[in-house]
């Protein structure tokens, strides 16, 4: 049921109303077109970012690609909780690491557990959303997921003009011409955390053309 | 309502003959640019092809449109204002943050104005975007209660409407105007008429400038532009309308003038949406958005030639008619 509702919301109607309606431009898309597993990692700036990136998928991976999203901010209430897992189907995860005497699961596990069971995520290692234009600085958990898992390649995405279309605080959706920019798939072999992580940065720098 | 026309439509042969010369100029267009390219790689065609592949993809929505169902000319037309409108107000420098709401009623004029050419409320047509947005949008702003450049939002965003849907709303209109004795081919000859002038007037003066251009006209604005294409397609353009006049109820005298109008407002047309460009990629070139101007230079001559070719038709043919 879920699968169904997924594929039938995203790759049919969630990608054509974004690109006719709401102005989203997808570049470079066709480096998704393998179907392969992958983590993606964007810049942060609308809730929208997750949609249209969920909404790039190809058909068949649409269902297999969980977005990685804030447990404090989406799982507040029960209901909030299961619609996001279930219309976004969200991966929900706490924003720090459990410290001692803590009891909630480590959101790197549980990362690498959603990879190990097939799944592609969408990250934004931001961690939050930031102003347009501004990255802020990377949280180290894409790092750290990659370094365990050095077979699987993250995609770079740097989202331009998202942030217009429904900014942070804003409930109305306006139509603005916007881009979704891809890169090429990298792997990260023998690269600790704070490279990879550094590493991740600079090709999404590299994708704003604003470096 | 009659959900196929076709076999009533193939019977109007004028609108063949149109149609088969749409494409048979489409494919020579192709050809020639391709084997201009493939001789001499170093010209720069890339603009002449980019507009040839558009002219495709318009044709063939054009053609279907009117062959199958009038209701998705409408809809196609009122789509290409939308994405005009939007790319307008995404690039636009003078938008502030605070009028991302009013925006929201700008993108509803749209549906609004092509809903009432639809319907053909001729006098509601006429006012709702130059009167009633007018008065909507500065009030609209008011309330928003942010002051700091009000005043230049408020003259900007009804202006875009003006260039990017009450113009091109015209071309819907044509669809509805009576029948008139005499004269069989109704709205679509017209219709047919203005966009394929239009599109022409844009080739015939970039031709003529690039073959004998000398003389700037408007140095400032479009430094491409010279008096030689200027009147050589004007001149051209009116030729080509005299001999696509059947078409149209006018007469040899009328459809001369109407053309030599439409060529001027096409120029028109095309040098507004220049400057405005040029404004924009001026400042602050920082933040506009890259890989623009798509749609905009598809409509900029259109914006200005379809309200002028069909306020001669009105008062010439249709007043007393409707």
């Amino acid at each position: 049921m879920k699968k169904l509702v997924l594929y039938l919301l995203y790759p049919l109607l969630i990608r054509n109303v974004l690109r006719l309606i709401l102005g989203v431009h997808y570049n470079n898309r066709e480096v998704l077109q393998s179907g392969t597993q992958c983590i993606i990692v964007a810049n942060h700036n609308s809730h929208l970012d997750t949609v249209a990136l969920l909404a790039a998928m190809p058909l068949p991976r649409t269902p297999r690609t969980k977005p990685v999203a804030a447990g404090d901010y989406f799982g507040k209430t029960g209901l909030k909780r299961r619609l996001t897992e279930f219309f976004v189907n969200a991966l929900l995860i706490a924003r720090s690491r459990p410290k001692e005497g803590e009891s909630f699961p480590d959101p790197i596990a549980q990362m690498i557990e959603a990879l190990d069971q097939g799944y592609s995520l969408i990250l934004f290692p931001e961690g939050t959303r930031g102003e347009a234009g501004k990255m802020q600085k990377l949280k180290k958990g894409i790092g750290l997921v990659l370094q365990e898992r050095p077979g699987i390649p993250f995609v770079p995405v740097y989202l331009q003009g998202m942030g217009r279309l429904l900014p942070k605080g804003e409930s109305v959706l306006v139509p603005f011409d916007n881009f979704v920019r891809f890169g090429q798939p990298v792997y990260c072999p023998n690269m600790n955390a704070d490279e990879i992580v550094a590493r991740v940065e600079q090709e999404i720098l590299a994708l704003s053309g604003e470096q | 309502m009659e959900i196929l026309r076709l076999g009533a439509f193939i019977e109007q042969d004028e609108i063949l003959k149109i149609i088969a010369l749409i494409f048979g100029i489409l494919i020579f267009a192709t050809a020639l640019f391709w084997g201009w390219g493939f001789l001499r790689p170093e010209a720069n065609l890339s603009e002449l092809k980019m507009r040839t592949r558009s002219w495709w993809v318009m044709a063939i929505i054009f053609v279907t449109a009117t062959l199958v169902n009038p209701l998705i000319s409408y809809a196609a037309i009122a789509f290409l204002s939308f994405v005009a409108l939007r790319e307008l107000l995404s690039i636009s420098k003078n938008v502030r943050p605070a009028d991302r709401r009013i925006l929201f009623w700008c993108y509803l004029a749209v549906p609004v104005q092509y809903y009432l050419a639809y319907k053909g409320h001729y006098s509601l047509f006429l006012i709702f975007i130059p009167i009633f947005m007018h008065l909507w949008l500065p009030f609209m702003l008011v309330i928003r209660g942010v002051t700091e450049d009000v005043s230049r939002s408020m003259s900007v965003l009804p202006s875009q409407l003006m260039l990017t849907v009450f113009g091109i709303s015209h071309l819907a209109y044509l669809l509805s105007l009576p029948d008139i004795p005499g004269f069989s081919l109704g709205g679509r000859g017209l219709l047919l008429f203005v966009v394929f002038i239009t599109q022409m007037n844009d080739v015939f003066q970039f031709t003529w400038g690039k073959l004998f251009g000398r003389h700037k006209i408007l140095p400032t604005v479009s430094p491409n532009k010279t008096w030689e294409g200027f009147i050589g397609g004007i001149f051209t353009s009116t030729l080509m309308g005299y001999y696509l006049r059947f078409l149209t109820p006018f007469t040899e005298t009328e459809a001369l003038v109407v053309s030599f109008c439409v060529a001027c407002a096409g120029f028109i047309g095309d040098v507004v949406i220049s400057a405005i460009k040029r404004d924009i990629g001026k400042k602050d070139t920082g933040d506009v958005i890259p890989g623009h101007g798509g749609f905009l230079d598809r409509i900029d001559s259109l914006a200005m030639t379809s309200p002028v070719f069909f306020h001669i038709a009105y008062n010439l043919y249709y007043l007393n008619n409707s």
